[in-house]
């Protein structure tokens, strides 16, 4: 039997998006009461938690911290009921290692680490569901727990995967998509400056094909910034105006 | 079978609605990271914003403040920003030299000097090595104590002092934290309230809530714990204080003697226990609220 | 945009999971109807605003096509008609066609594609209006059926909606009948498609290609049941995993249509299963996918060498005389000759396409059905319902399979299309070409726009990387009458004294940019396939004869190879470069051979071909101290009447010196481009190998030789090929010939490969330890890719993804491959049948041949004169059997007192049989040395025209 069709001739992939649309985004902004910043974040079904602590007092060795800006502390885990299959996954498994070491990477970049010396800014996500993009759902997740935790940043990090599939480039990848093997470009982008924080890209992609999975996957940041923004602002505006400002 | 509570999950209701709100009226003032403030090369950098290309562009989510040329963008959670003359609450996390590290919430350890504390008893003179040798029994690590801001440095650290009999180390009582922006700023954070109990509202947003003592003079600035069983009563107001403050930190209300106090007021109908939950909270905090308003009004 | 979106939730074997996808109902899916107000504008409105469509005497008014799933998996043909337009196709019926049926699906999609079929799919499954979930109790294809009904349901109401002056209707197709009673309940207009079509007042010829379903009302009919039940899919998984049954590929023996081999692939073991008689093998077909189980070890066969065809006279369904013949099949078998044997238990894939072949008549008159017998001898006789049988009768036709009910002898079809007259030369070919797969329609429209505006130059452009090299004193050698002409040489001396050799290919690549339609249609033609009197073009003629062809005294781009030698042939230094050439002559073999030889002509071109020639001699040399092999395998030309296009004469090509000197220097430049691509491409190169046979191939080889009193080595190539050189018989010249012929039978096929994915780069014919095609770029698409490799190689030309994509490449290569074996079967194909033409004309021979090989019950012989080959059979059917004695050593064949051993010299009578029409064929029948019984006599005397065919096809 034939394998899945992933983008129909009428251009409708699986679930029923064209091939730059996102999946449906939810987030929430202050979850957590004892957390500096917290967030949740769904985008499709892909779940994801994050948690900020800081910036503070430098804890543990501080022989590999940075002398002259804050330390960016990442950890990220996948629950165990997070997949299909159930699997403990225990501390330091690779891929999570790996994702910890890119989130690091991507914040190190956005926030401005300058400002606190001597300081460590935690940033921990968990994926209490994957569903294809668990990279960006974590970037994204983290960046609205940084807002909420007041940190100063550049800029958002908005971060959306993108694919390429016959001469197609589909935004927000979900699982199926991902699964199907084909290449995978994961983008973390500053929006408003239009830098990027941080590129990956999984698989072999021609370079003439670059340039449009790249743009497909900008454009997807820019509107996953928009989207961002408006949860920012309402929680912002809620808070203000309970506040009395 | 006794019965067990159970509790359904509901949609989350929002904070803000029914609350007046200027349509889009404070939306100018709100910005986000990545946000262009002004162009104008007139103005001043302040807390929350950074340049780039000229242009003064926000690093924070929150609210613009402009004071003369100087803009600020203020979020609205942050951790402690320490000020001279704060009223601070923390907590001892270790000894060193002629000094103690105190967590405040701030962005880095405060720190308390050996000679900026008071000695037992009161006693005024220099610091000597016998001083520095029992620092751990003045103070040791996991000890709260109340201190006021006396410098700030450069990179935001806070020093502390505890040179007046008011500060010194807390001996039984709960703490709450809450963010630091919840905290008025008042003439005084040390109240005694009218319900039997008192309580300290650090600036840092630690709070104190501890039984009025008796005398106060005596037990000023000491380090010597009262060690004597609360009574129940005590116990009770302190608890309910505490679930007081709780259920106005999240309705974001700001926490002064009053506005405690009134919700203290309308808590009262309900059980201790039952403060914790949202739709009691919610209760409480809106008629603490319309006093509050009432008051000003 | 996102409007909802619901879980789905499945399980998959083994543990049970949950697994839930987003499925997210949007409101912006138009109805595809041209003009519509309440869609918006749709960019390319795939529906008529006011539908055509055949007028109906069921619905006078315009209306739309709604069909079922399976109405269009059985009733493709009928939708494909151009009568049919104004078609929606739901999403939830492409996605089950998708699933159960990749060719349809193919050519649904095709449909669809057309424009002027207004065909349009709909998506609604992802419709808010349209979209349902599964109800408790509810199978999946309930489900879709009342998701067809919804989305009709919606399409008239939208439609109402639109208030258009006239009334345009929704006709729900389907021959389901609970479906149908089901959608009339709820007030739809839902008609079978017989109805449907039978209503069609002006085409009343559709009715004939409706699929014939068997309902259940023709079972009672002819209630006897011939075969066992095929077991369901699940089942037979089942009892794969358990090793009951195995899964292979079914493939009917040619000469025995009661026997056939079930080809067991898989698990790194392969093994053949024989299956014999009617009810073992159980209604499948060549090509299927089937499981079969295997009998008790009593009941094994063993393979008949008995040959045997379906009768064209026999009673319909008389299945008592079928099994007379079964038993005659195990009877002749030795014990130690049995394999498994096994029976068909149940088919898991069908393979059917349609099938190319004529109508053999019912004997009732004003009968409607008929069976079709196809060209194919391996595809069992189909039962077709037509009323134009008497106009069908003698024509090619294609017809497909429909089913085969359990209860007929003969599987269900329909009829597609008419091809023409049978023996008609035009009608042939297309069915070769059909039955080869070889894409020959015109270039459409959108691949011509692809084409250079005439009239055309080289610009400066053009001018960039490329070399001026007008002055060089360039030649083409090739054979009369090529119009393709893709290479040219020169050869000149240098101030060094050394000489530097050009090879000069057509610049194919400059034309054929990749992935624009040309491209896609050139590499799906694969290569341009030489029929006798035809041509089938890879790229359109404007290229091949004209732009790309490096005809004399014309600048040309090309693709140079330039090499500079020392006169002992040593290569100094090569370089690849893209040029500009002008050719000064374009010669034939001939005309070359004779510059060369005359003594009096010493003009440059002379000149440049003497050295060539020179240098050619020394590669040769090189080329064969290396072990490179000369084979020789007979190839004929027809010599075509020039008015009726049929062949007068025929004759073996003629090989001259200079067919070797050009054939050496594009070996050279192959070799040398094969390996600068490798060293740039390491992973994805494509080059082509030649696998060593193992040396149980040559066997035969050996065996033939000895008893010649010849030994022939074949450790390696080397010693094979200086056996075969010392291989002489100062009495039998042809010998060696003869030998080299069947060396050439025992080599593996060359293929080609790309780099990356495979590890033996080894052209064993050549010795070369690496080879791949870029000499003929106008004829091979092979040499496109490597020109495309090459430029990017040298800067010439940019990259682009697929070239450096090696699972893509892998694809082409296969794909390649596969045009090229059926390229030459076709080849193959219309040489025989121009062998049958031309002795049709010629009436009965006699002529000398040679025994190539000796059979159990015949002998294969050449006849060199005309390079033709055929088989000579000693047992025919109303003749008593000679008594035949087989010696598989030796190999010899005794046939009362006379014995055969390889090479015999023999003289055969050679006429036409043409007693089948479908399988006309050259018999062959022994005159010399005289048999008793067998040999005719020398004067040809009249056949019995009604002997059972028994000669093989000119075939191998």
């Amino acid at each position: 039997m034939a394998g899945l069709e992933l983008l129909s001739e009428q251009g409708f992939r699986l679930d029923g998006r064209r091939a730059g649309e996102l999946r449906q985004l939810r987030a929430r902004m202050g979850v957590f009461a004892q957390a500096d910043g917290s967030a949740y974040l769904e985008q499709g079904n892909t779940k994801a938690l994050a948690v900020v602590y800081g910036p503070h007092e430098l804890r543990g060795s501080r022989g590999k911290a940075p002398h002259a800006q804050a330390l960016v502390n990442c950890q990220y885990s996948m629950a165990t009921f997070s997949t299909a299959e159930r699997k403990r996954r225990p501390h330091g498994d690779r891929a999570s290692a790996e994702m910890s070491l890119h989130l690091k990477q991507t914040f190190e970049a956005a926030l401005l680490t300058r400002l606190f010396p001597r300081s460590q800014i935690d940033i921990y996500v968990q994926i209490l569901q994957a569903d294809g993009g668990n990279y960006c759902a974590a970037v994204n997740a983290a960046t609205l727990a940084l807002l909420d935790a007041g940190i100063p940043m550049r800029d958002y990090v908005c971060a959306c995967s993108a694919g390429f599939l016959e001469d197609t480039a589909l935004a927000d990848l979900n699982y199926v998509e991902e699964a199907a093997g084909g290449p995978q470009l994961a983008l973390a982008l500053l929006p408003q400056a239009q830098h990027i924080a941080l590129l990956e890209l999984n698989a072999r992609l021609h370079q003439d094909h670059l340039p449009r999975v790249l743009d497909a996957a900008t454009q997807a940041c820019r509107h996953l910034h928009a989207l961002l923004d408006r949860v920012v602002r309402e929680h912002l505006r809620d808070a203000a105006a309970l506040l009395g400002k | 079978m006794a019965a067990v509570e159970m509790r359904l999950p509901v949609a989350r209701k929002r904070l803000a609605q029914g609350l007046p709100r200027g349509a889009g009226e404070g939306d100018r003032d709100l910005v986000a990271p990545g946000d262009t403030i002004t162009t104008d090369p007139g103005y001043m950098r302040g807390h929350g914003t950074y340049m780039d290309n000229e242009k003064l562009v926000a690093s924070v989510a929150g609210v613009v403040e402009r004071v003369n040329k100087l803009v600020c963008v203020k979020a609205l959670k942050t951790r402690y920003n320490g000020e001279v003359g704060d009223i601070v609450v923390g907590r001892i996390t270790e000894v060193q030299q002629k000094r103690w590290k105190v967590e405040t919430n701030s962005r880095l350890d405060s720190v308390l000097l050996l000679s900026s504390m008071n000695l037992p008893g009161g006693e005024l003179r220099r610091r000597s090595a016998e001083d520095e040798l029992a620092m751990r029994d003045y103070l040791q690590e996991g000890d709260l104590i109340s201190a006021e801001v006396q410098a700030v440095f450069s990179d935001g650290a806070v020093s502390l002092h505890t040179r007046s009999l008011k500060y010194g180390k807390l001996g039984q009582g709960v703490l709450v934290q809450v963010s630091p922006s919840l905290v008025k700023r008042q003439k005084t954070h040390f109240h005694d309230l009218p319900c039997g109990a008192s309580v300290i509202l650090g600036n840092n947003g630690f709070t104190w809530i501890y039984p009025t003592p008796e005398q106060k003079d005596e037990e000023a600035g000491g380090f010597i714990t009262n060690l004597e069983p609360v009574p129940l009563p005590d116990r009770e107001v302190i608890s309910r204080l505490r679930n007081c403050i709780l259920a106005l930190v999240a309705q974001k209300l700001m926490l002064y003697d009053t506005s405690i106090l009134y919700c203290y007021e309308a808590s009262l109908p309900h059980q201790i226990k039952d403060l914790l939950k949202p739709e009691v909270m919610e209760e409480i905090v809106l008629q603490t609220r319309q006093r509050l308003l009432e008051l000003e009004g | 945009m996102l409007t909802s979106r619901t879980f789905l939730k499945r399980t998959r074997a083994g543990a049970v999971r949950k697994i839930v996808r987003e499925h997210y109902l949007r409101d912006d899916i138009g109805c595809g109807l041209g003009g519509c107000a309440l869609c918006g504008g749709e960019s390319r409105p795939a529906l008529e605003a006011r539908p055509g469509g055949a007028a109906s005497s069921l619905c006078p008014g315009p209306h739309f096509l709604l069909p079922d799933t399976n109405l269009l998996l059985h009733q493709i043909d009928i939708l494909e008609d151009p009568v049919i337009t104004n078609v929606i196709i739901l999403q939830t019926v492409l996605q089950e066609v998708r699933n159960r049926s990749a060719p349809v699906y193919k050519r649904i999609k095709d449909v669809i594609n057309k424009q002027e079929k207004h065909f349009y799919s709909f998506t609604n499954e992802h419709h808010k209006d349209t979209y349902i979930e599964q109800e408790k109790g509810e199978n999946s294809n309930d489900r879709n059926d009342r998701a067809i009904r919804v989305a009709v349901k919606w399409y008239s109401e939208h439609l109402q909606k639109l208030q258009m002056e006239e009334k345009v209707q929704i006709i729900l197709l389907t021959n389901d009948r609970k479906n149908k009673e089901k959608a009339v309940e709820e007030g739809i207009t839902a008609y079978t498609c017989e109805e449907y079509i039978k209503s069609l007042i002006a085409n009343p010829e559709l009715v004939d290609r409706l699929a014939s379903l068997n309902d259940e009302g023709n079972e009672i009919e002819t209630g006897r049941i011939i075969f066992a039940e095929h077991l369901p899919l699940s089942k037979l998984q089942q009892g794969i995993k358990s090793n009951l049954y195995l899964q292979g590929t079914f493939r009917a023996n040619r000469e025995n249509y009661l026997e056939a081999t079930v080809w067991i692939h898989g698990d790194g073991e392969e093994k053949e299963i024989i299956i014999q008689g009617l009810r073992n093998l159980n209604r499948a077909v060549h090509e299927d996918i089937v499981a079969v189980e295997l009998l008790p070890k009593a009941a094994w066969a063993a393979p008949s060498s008995v040959v045997l065809h379906d009768d064209e006279n026999q009673n319909e369904d008389d299945v008592e005389q079928e099994e007379e013949k079964e038993k005659s099949l195990r009877t002749s078998s030795s014990n130690s000759m049995l394999r498994p044997t096994g029976r068909v238990v149940g088919i898991i894939k069908r393979n059917w396409r349609p099938f190319c072949g004529m109508l053999s008549k019912s004997q009732i008159k004003e009968a409607r059905r008929h069976l079709f017998t196809p060209a194919d001898r391996r595809i069992p006789r189909i039962r077709i319902e037509t009323r134009q049988a008497s106009t069908l009768e003698g024509q090619r036709i294609i017809v497909a399979i429909d089913g085969w009910p359990r209860n007929s002898r003969y599987p269900n079809g329909h009829f597609v299309k008419n091809l023409g007259a049978a023996g008609d030369k035009e009608t042939e070919t297309e069915v070769l070409l059909l039955e080869h797969d070889v894409p020959h329609q015109p270039f459409s429209q959108s691949v011509l726009s692809f084409l250079p505006k005439m009239p055309w130059s080289i610009t400066d452009q053009d001018m960039k990387c490329r070399e001026d090299l007008r002055h060089l004193c360039v030649c083409s050698v090739d054979p009369p009458g090529c119009t393709d002409i893709d290479d040219a040489l020169h050869c000149r001396v240098l101030e060094n004294g050394n000489l530097e050799v050009g090879v000069h290919i057509a610049d194919v690549s400059h034309f054929i940019r990749p992935g624009n339609a040309l491209d896609q249609e050139s590499a799906k033609r694969g290569t341009t396939v030489y029929l006798c009197e035809k041509r089938i073009d890879m790229v359109p003629e404007l290229l091949s004869s004209n732009l790309c062809s490096l005809r004399s005294n014309v600048d040309r781009l090309a693709f140079s190879c330039i090499w500079e030698m020392n006169h002992s042939a040593e290569i100094l230094k090569t370089r690849f470069t893209k040029s500009v050439i002008n050719s000064k002559a374009s010669l034939t073999y001939a005309e070359a051979q004779m510059k060369i030889d005359s003594p009096s002509m010493n003009d440059d071109i002379t000149t440049s071909l003497r050295g060539l020639n020179k240098l050619a001699r020394i590669l040769k040399k090189c080329r064969i101290d290396n072990g490179a092999l000369t084979l020789s395998s007979p190839e004929v030309r027809f010599h075509m009447d020039s008015e009726t296009h049929d062949p007068i004469d025929l004759q073996t090509k003629e090989l001259k010196e200079t067919n070797s000197m050009v054939e050496e220097f594009m070996l050279l430049a192959n070799i040398s481009v094969a390996q600068k691509i490798y060293d740039e491409f390491s992973e994805h190169a494509l080059l082509r190998k030649h696998p060593a046979p193992p040396p149980s191939n040559y066997d035969i080889l050996v065996k033939a030789a000895k008893s010649k009193g010849l030994e022939i080595k074949t450790d390696s190539a080397k010693a094979l090929a200086d056996s075969l050189d010392s291989a002489e018989f100062p009495s039998f010249p042809y010998l060696n010939t003869l030998l080299r012929i069947l060396a050439t039978r025992c080599m593996m096929q060359a293929v080609y490969f790309c780099s990356g994915m495979d590890n033996d780069f080894h052209h064993y014919g050549l010795a070369s330890p690496i080879y791949t095609h870029f000499t003929s770029p106008i004829r091979r698409y092979a040499d496109i890719i490597v020109h495309r490799l090459l430029a990017v190689a040298i800067g010439a030309d940019c990259t682009y993804p697929d070239l450096t994509d090696k699972h893509k490449l892998a694809d082409l290569c296969r794909n390649l491959n596969y045009r090229h074996k059926m390229a030459q079967y076709a080849q193959r194909a219309s040489v025989a049948f121009h062998t049958q033409l031309f002795f049709k004309s010629k009436g009965v021979v006699n002529e000398e041949a040679y025994i190539l090989f000796v059979r159990k019950n015949a002998i294969v012989v050449l006849i060199p004169k005309y390079g033709l080959e055929g088989t000579v059979f000693f047992e025919e059917k109303d003749k008593p059997k000679p008594t035949l004695l087989y010696n598989d050593e030796v190999p010899s064949l005794t046939v009362e007192s006379t014995t055969f051993y390889t090479f015999d010299r023999v003289t055969v009578n050679i006429m036409l049989d043409a007693s089948n029409v479908q399988h006309q064929k050259i018999r062959m029948a022994l005159v010399e040395p005289k048999l008793v019984g067998t040999s005719v006599p020398s004067q040809a005397t009249q056949l019995n025209s009604n002997n059972e065919p028994k000669k093989k096809k000119l075939k191998e």
